[in-house]
C-alpha cells in the first residue's frame, strides 16, 4: 500500500494510508447532524469534527445548511465519517447521531431536531439534566449534559459551543484521538482569526468535554441506509393558486414563534419612556405596537432579540436580559 | 503535494490562485460568495498578485471579465443562479469576442419561486452562450477542471472562455479532502500568465468585438465559435492527458462507472452522480447489470463518446436536475437526439426530473428510476417526464400547503 505526506493549511505533516485509508476492519460509515441556532457555532462544531476524522485518516464530509436566517434562528450542519470512500451527499434525513446545542429547539417543529429520530443510536441534549423532556423515541443512547455551563466556566461566554459540541461529537464518535481533536480545535479556530489565548481556551474547554464524556456505540450501516420505505408518487395539476407559491391564509405568520429565536431581549423601561415611536418605527419585525396607555410593547412571540430598539431608543431607556434556557 | 479539507467554493478559489489568475471581477451571490471572500482575502494579504475589484452587478462583472480576457489578462470571474442570468446578454458577447477566461457557476435553483438550493437550470440556460462547459461531482474536481479549463481556453486552437459548474451546498459548502498541486507543476501545465500575448498595446491600435452589419460576416463569426467550441474536443483530452501525467488524475468529457457490461445506463450530470454510484453500488450486489454514466463537458456536448458509451445497450434513464417545462429535462432531449445515431440504439428510453432546488434524491427515488426504466416496454413513445417526489416529501409539502390557506388534496395523492 502507498502512502503520502498530507499538510493542510496550519496543520501537522502526517502520513495516511492512501488504499484503505484510514482502518481497515468492519464497514464503518457514521452520520452525525448538529442542531443548534444561529452563532452558537454548529458549522465550527461539524468542522471540528471533520477535521479531526480527517487527522485521524477517515474518509469523511462536513456541510453546514444556510438559510436567509440570523443569529437564533435554527440551523444545522453534518458530518460523515467512513473507512471506505463516502458516496452520499446532501442533508442527512436519517443520521446516527444527533447532538443538540439548544434544548429550546425541541420545541420548535420548524427545527425538525427529531426527524430521521428512529435510526438514531445516539442523541445528546445541551441543558439541564434534571429538566423534563418530551418522548425522545427508542435509541441506544441518550446523554444529557450541561455544555452551556461548561462553556460559561472555560470561555465565560454561553453562546460560544463549537469547541464543545465539536468535543462531543469527536468523544462519542470514537474514532479521533485527543492529539487530533486538539490539532482539529485550533486549526478551525485559528483559521476564524481567534487570538492564541482565545484558542487556547476553546481547546481547554474542548478537552474538559471530550475527557467528561464516554464513546457510543452504533448500529449497523446497513440498518441506518437512508430512504428506505419511501415511494416515488405522481404528480398531477393543481389550479393556479395552489400551483403558484402563493399565501393565500392571511395572518399565518402568527403560527411560527419566531420569539425563540432570542438569545437576549430588550426590556423598555416604560416610566423613561417619551413615546418617541422610534423603536416601533425601526423594529425589523413589526413586533413593536403601541398599548392602550400609548407605550410601546414588545410581542414576545415574535421579537428575535435584534436589539436595533436599543440601538437606536434616544434616551438608551431600553435594556436587556439574557434569555432564560432550560 | 498537499492534501487538506475543502469547500468547493475554496477549491474553486484555489484553482484561480493556482493558476495565477490576475484579475477578478467580483460580485458575490450566495452560495457563490464564499469564493468572492477568499479571493478577496488573498489579494488582501498579497498571496494573490494582481487587481481585485468589486463590480456593481454580474452584468458588469462579466463586461469587465470579457475586456480584460481580450487584454490578455488571465481572468477569473464566479457567480450563481439569477447572477448568470443577468450577465446572460455579456455572456454570448464575451464568447463572441472569443477570449479565453474562466467562470465558475455555482448552481442555484431559479426564481420564482425564490431558493438557495442547487440545480442545474442556471447552468443549462447557458448552454448555448458560446462557453464551454465542465460540470464537476466533487470538491477536487473542481479545482483540477479550473486548471484544465484555462488550458483549454487559451488554447489557439480554442480561445474561448469556458464555465466551470459546481453544485450549492452539496459541493459549494461541503468539505471534504482534496489535494492541492504543487504551484510549480501547474506553472507547467499551464501557460505563465506574463507569457500570454498582450491583447491590446497603446503603440499598435487595434479594435475587438467589432459591430458586423451584414448576415454573411455574422454567420461566419458565429459558425467559427461553433468550430473553436468543437475543437475543445481534441484539446481537452490533450489536457486530460497531460494533467493525468502531472497530478495522477484523469477527468474525460464523460465519467463511467461499472459500465462494461452494463445493461442499463443511468445518465447524470454534477454531484449527484456521487449518490448514483452508490446506488449502481447496491443494484450490482442485487445482480442487476447496472451502470452510471456521468456528463462531465456539456458544451461541446459529447456526442460521439456518448454513442460509443450508449450502443448496444438495452435501456438508458436520464436523471436530469433541471426541468424545461413544457419539454421535460434538458439533458433528456440532448441524449435522445445522440441515440439517433446510435447504430444499435437502446430500445428503452426514459426521463427522470429529481433533485430541483436541492431536494434530495433518496434511495427510495433511484430504486424507482430502474424499476420504472427496467419495466418499460420497447419503443414505447416518451413518457414522463416522471419527477421524482417521495411520499413523505409529498406530506410535507402538502403541510405547507395547508398553511399558506391552500386545499391540496386534488394536487397531492
Amino acid at each position: 500500500m502507498s502512502t503520502q505526506t498530507v499538510r493542510g493549511a496550519g496543520l501537522e505533516q502526517r502520513s495516511v494510508n492512501r488504499d484503505g485509508f484510514g482502518p481497515s476492519g468492519p464497514s464503518l460509515r457514521i452520520r452525525v447532524r448538529f442542531h443548534g441556532r444561529g452563532g452558537q457555532g454548529v458549522k465550527t462544531a461539524g468542522r471540528i469534527l471533520g477535521t479531526g476524522a480527517f487527522l485521524s485518516g477517515y474518509h469523511c464530509q462536513d456541510f453546514p445548511v444556510y438559510g436567509a436566517e440570523r443569529r437564533g434562528a435554527p440551523v444545522a450542519s453534518f458530518a460523515r465519517i467512513g473507512n471506505r470512500p463516502i458516496d452520499e451527499r446532501g442533508v442527512i434525513s436519517e443520521p446516527d447521531l444527533i447532538l443538540v446545542a439548544d434544548a429550546t429547539l425541541l420545541d420548535d417543529p420548524a427545527a425538525g431536531v427529531l426527524a430521521g429520530n428512529e435510526a438514531a443510536s445516539a442523541l445528546f441534549l445541551n441543558g439541564n439534566p434534571d429538566a423534563p423532556l418530551p418522548d425522545l423515541g427508542n435509541r441506544l443512547h441518550l446523554i444529557r449534559w450541561d455544555l452551556t455551563g461548561a462553556a460559561i466556566g472555560r470561555l465565560g461566554r454561553a453562546g460560544a459551543l463549537s469547541a464543545g459540541l465539536g468535543a462531543a461529537a469527536a468523544r462519542f464518535v470514537g474514532i479521533v484521538a485527543e492529539e487530533q481533536l486538539v490539532e482539529a480545535i485550533r486549526s478551525e479556530f485559528t483559521h476564524l482569526g481567534l487570538s492564541t489565548g482565545e484558542v487556547d481556551a476553546n481547546v481547554a474547554f474542548g478537552l474538559d468535554v471530550f475527557r467528561a464524556l464516554p464513546t457510543v456505540s452504533f448500529r449497523d450501516v446497513a440498518e441506518t441506509e437512508e430512504g428506505l420505505g419511501d415511494s416515488v408518487v405522481p404528480m398531477i395539476p393543481a389550479d393556479p393558486l395552489a400551483g403558484g407559491p402563493n399565501v393565500i391564509s392571511p395572518g399565518n405568520a402568527t403560527l411560527r414563534d419566531t420569539g425563540a429565536w432570542r438569545l437576549e431581549r430588550p426590556v423598555i423601561d416604560r416610566d423613561r419612556c417619551t413615546r418617541c415611536g422610534l423603536c416601533l418605527i425601526r423594529c425589523p419585525d413589526g413586533a413593536i405596537s403601541w398599548d392602550e396607555e400609548g407605550l410601546p410593547v414588545i410581542d414576545e412571540q415574535h421579537c428575535k432579540g435584534c436589539l436595533i430598539c436599543r440601538q437606536i431608543c434616544p434616551i438608551h431607556g431600553i435594556g436587556l436580559e439574557e434569555e432564560a434556557r432550560p | 503535494m498537499t492534501r487538506t479539507m475543502l469547500t468547493g467554493n475554496a477549491a474553486a478559489a484555489w484553482g484561480a490562485r493556482l493558476a495565477e489568475a490576475c484579475y477578478v471581477p467580483a460580485f458575490p451571490i450566495t452560495p457563490q460568495t464564499e469564493i468572492i471572500e477568499t479571493l478577496a482575502g488573498w489579494f488582501a494579504d498579497g498571496s494573490m498578485r494582481g487587481r481585485f475589484v468589486t463590480l456593481d452587478s454580474e452584468h458588469s462583472m462579466m463586461t469587465a471579465a470579457g475586456a480584460a480576457a481580450a487584454a490578455g489578462v488571465r481572468t477569473f470571474a464566479a457567480t450563481s443562479s439569477q447572477g448568470l442570468l443577468y450577465a446572460m446578454e455579456v455572456l454570448y458577447t464575451v464568447a463572441g469576442w472569443r477570449v479565453p477566461f474562466v467562470l465558475v457557476n455555482v448552481s442555484r435553483g431559479l426564481s420564482a419561486p425564490i431558493t438557495l438550493g442547487p440545480d442545474h437550470n442556471d447552468v443549462l440556460a447557458a448552454r448555448d452562450s458560446g462557453f464551454i462547459q465542465l460540470h464537476a461531482e466533487t470538491c477536487q474536481e473542481v479545482l483540477d477542471s479550473i486548471l484544465m479549463a484555462y488550458r483549454i481556453a487559451e488554447d489557439d486552437r480554442v480561445s474561448v472562455p469556458v464555465l466551470v459548474n459546481l453544485d450549492g451546498f452539496f459541493l459549494s459548502f461541503t468539505r471534504e479532502p482534496v489535494e492541492l498541486p504543487d504551484p510549480e507543476e501547474v506553472r507547467r501545465f499551464l501557460a505563465a500568465p506574463e507569457s500570454r500575448p498582450p491583447g491590446f498595446s497603446a503603440s499598435r491600435p487595434a479594435a475587438r468585438g467589432v459591430a458586423v452589419l451584414e448576415g454573411p460576416t455574422y454567420s461566419y463569426f458565429r459558425y467559427q465559435l461553433h468550430l473553436a467550441v468543437e475543437q475543445a474536443r481534441v484539446v481537452h483530452e490533450e489536457a486530460a492527458e497531460e494533467f493525468e501525467r502531472r497530478f495522477g488524475r484523469r477527468h474525460g468529457m464523460i465519467d463511467g462507472y461499472q459500465l462494461d457490461d452494463a445493461e442499463t445506463v443511468l445518465i447524470m450530470a454534477g454531484s449527484f452522480a456521487t449518490k448514483g454510484r452508490a446506488a449502481v453500488d447496491r443494484w450490482r450486489a442485487e445482480g442487476r447489470r447496472v451502470g452510471l454514466l456521468r456528463l462531465r463537458m456539456i458544451r461541446p456536448w459529447p456526442t460521439a463518446e456518448l454513442a460509443a458509451a450508449l450502443s448496444g445497450r438495452k435501456a438508458v434513464a436520464v436523471l436530469d436536475q433541471d426541468l424545461a417545462p413544457g419539454l421535460g429535462g434538458i439533458l433528456f432531449q440532448e441524449v435522445a437526439a445522440v441515440l439517433a445515431r446510435c447504430p444499435v440504439r437502446p430500445s428503452i428510453l426514459r426521463s427522470f426530473v429529481g433533485g430541483l432546488g436541492g431536494k434530495e434524491i433518496s434511495r427510495a427515488e433511484f430504486d424507482h428510476v430502474l424499476q420504472v426504466t427496467e419495466q418499460a416496454g420497447p419503443n414505447e413513445g416518451p413518457v414522463g417526464p416522471v419527477l421524482l417526489m417521495t411520499a413523505r416529501e409529498a406530506e410535507q409539502v402538502g403541510q405547507r400547503l395547508r398553511i399558506a390557506g391552500h386545499v391540496p388534496e386534488e394536487a397531492l395523492p
